[in-house]
């Protein structure tokens, strides 16, 4: 039976950066990162767009092989197509989520974590031993791992945060349904992410167009399932993608859940912690997840190798990391999860009067600060759909 | 343990699914289950919610009559 001082479940950014982070922390200490499917990184169920700074933090995106486009200018667009540009606003990237989380988990190997692809975590239990005992399946056979802790980085359906009795349960009004493809030879600015509001192309959501290369962009939505007229969120997308780019090549699609929620009550039990997707740390205004997570997961990774070295991996003492999180970016969740609540009842004619009205505002004198002021002015109760996206 | 037998409950059909994951958090009693790339619904604990039904992105979720 190996005996390992930390588990991570999942080998996503939360997971590969808890390893790595605690590795660095402790070196001495015996650190696996579990991967379910074949490959770290794929399959892709990700827009890929992140921004620079919260990226900087861990990884230097400049000339490396896991970014795809870097990114200047963001392009909104209203119901009625009106697109208000803004335009150098700020810098972010769209990744290669199968090139980025390979090079976090090499990183985390590289600091001496034992990564292992094609293992399943099935199943676990706390025992006499104060150890968590976890039955990991690879390659057709069970093996018992026994850990002191087990980090949780196994994404939406979170089973660990289960199996240790935390409430990882979603209301349906807070998980957007989303669908993408990958579209292949589309005339779009290269160097902009487009994003649309509307509640007839996505309700609840938003739909959007994040470019991987000239020519080529993840175009996908997100939606509230309730708020629909029946369809799912892929034949919503087949619509949009029907009128917008009726003869791109659709080269790949994926679908998933984005829990537009806030953290999680409790994070953390005897021995366990949860990062990242699984504790439900995403920005809920714009879905965003891959820079919390990493954050979460070195929160988590640090944490878990303190409470080691220290001979406690109580409760009481993993605590810090609940409290840590939600000092850093937690109560930020909680503001923004009620400005959403608040643009709830926003119509599809309000967001063109917006667009058209922010268009007024010459191009070059349109930044950030000055559409804000406008539909701070004209539309308060928009304000935040412009912000959702530089938080 | 569910108290009362539901008229209908939630099946998935595989070939449609993606296995994302996401109607797992929206199981209220928490009866879809995700291993080894093949998701369940466990007919003992599905209470006929359909909670799971609608948000599923590509559709692969329906409710039949429980016999």
């Amino acid at each position: 039976m190996p005996d390992v001082d930390v588990l991570v479940v999942g080998a996503g950014p939360a997971g590969a950066v808890a390893a790595w982070q605690a590795r660095l922390a402790a070196p001495a200490l015996e650190v696996v990162l579990l991967e379910r499917d074949r490959a770290v990184g794929s399959p892709v169920r990700c827009a890929e767009g992140v921004g620079d700074a919260g990226l900087r933090e861990f990884v230097n995106p400049d000339g490396a092989d896991w970014v795809s486009r870097r990114i200047t200018d963001v392009i909104f667009q209203a119901p009625d197509d009106t697109e208000v540009v803004l335009a150098n606003c700020g810098l972010g990237w769209i990744l290669d989520r199968t090139r980025f989380d390979a090079y976090l988990a090499a990183e985390a190997a590289a600091a001496g974590v034992q990564v292992l692809v094609g293992a399943e975590a099935t199943g676990m239990s706390r025992n006499g031993d104060g150890r968590w005992h976890v039955r990991v399946k690879e390659r057709g056979k069970d093996e018992l791992y026994r850990a002191r802790i087990v980090i949780g980085a196994d994404g939406v359906e979170t089973m660990v945060g289960r199996w240790a009795g935390l409430d990882t349960r979603v209301p349906a009004r807070d998980m957007e349904s989303c669908a993408q493809y990958v579209l292949q030879g589309i005339d779009i600015n290269p160097d902009a992410i487009y994003l649309q509001f509307s509640n007839a192309i996505a309700p609840g959501g938003y739909a959007w167009i994040f470019p991987k290369a000239v020519g080529v962009a993840n175009v996908g939505l997100g939606l509230v399932a309730l708020k629909t007229d029946g369809r799912n969120a892929r034949q919503y997308l087949d619509s949009w993608v029907a009128r917008r780019f009726p003869s791109a090549a659709r080269t790949s699609y994926t679908v998933g859940g984005v829990i537009v929620h806030t953290t999680i009550k409790k994070t953390y039990a005897d021995g366990v912690l949860v990062a990242g997707d699984a504790a439900h740390m995403l920005n809920p205004l714009s879905g965003g997840g891959i820079t919390n997570a990493m954050k979460a997961g070195r929160l988590a990774g640090r944490t878990a190798a303190d409470a080691i070295c220290a001979g406690d991996t109580g409760e009481r003492r993993l605590a810090a990391y609940h409290k840590a999180w939600m000092e850093l970016l937690g109560e930020d969740h909680l503001k923004y999860y009620r400005i959403k609540q608040a643009l709830e009842g926003v119509d599809d004619a309000s967001f063109n009067k917006l667009a058209h009205t922010v268009n007024n505002i010459a191009p070059d004198k349109r930044t950030i600060g000055r559409v804000f002021t406008h539909a701070l002015i004209r539309h308060p109760q928009l304000i935040p759909v412009a912000a959702r996206f530089f938080v | 343990m569910r108290r009362v037998t539901p008229d209908t409950i939630a099946v998935v059909d595989l070939a449609v699914c993606d296995r994302c994951g996401l109607c797992l958090p929206l199981c209220p009693p928490e009866a879809i289950h995700l291993e080894l790339n093949v998701l369940t619904v466990d007919s003992a604990g599905c209470t006929g919610c359909e909670k799971c039904v609608r948000p599923c992105p590509v559709g692969a979720l329906a409710m039949v009559a429980y016999a």
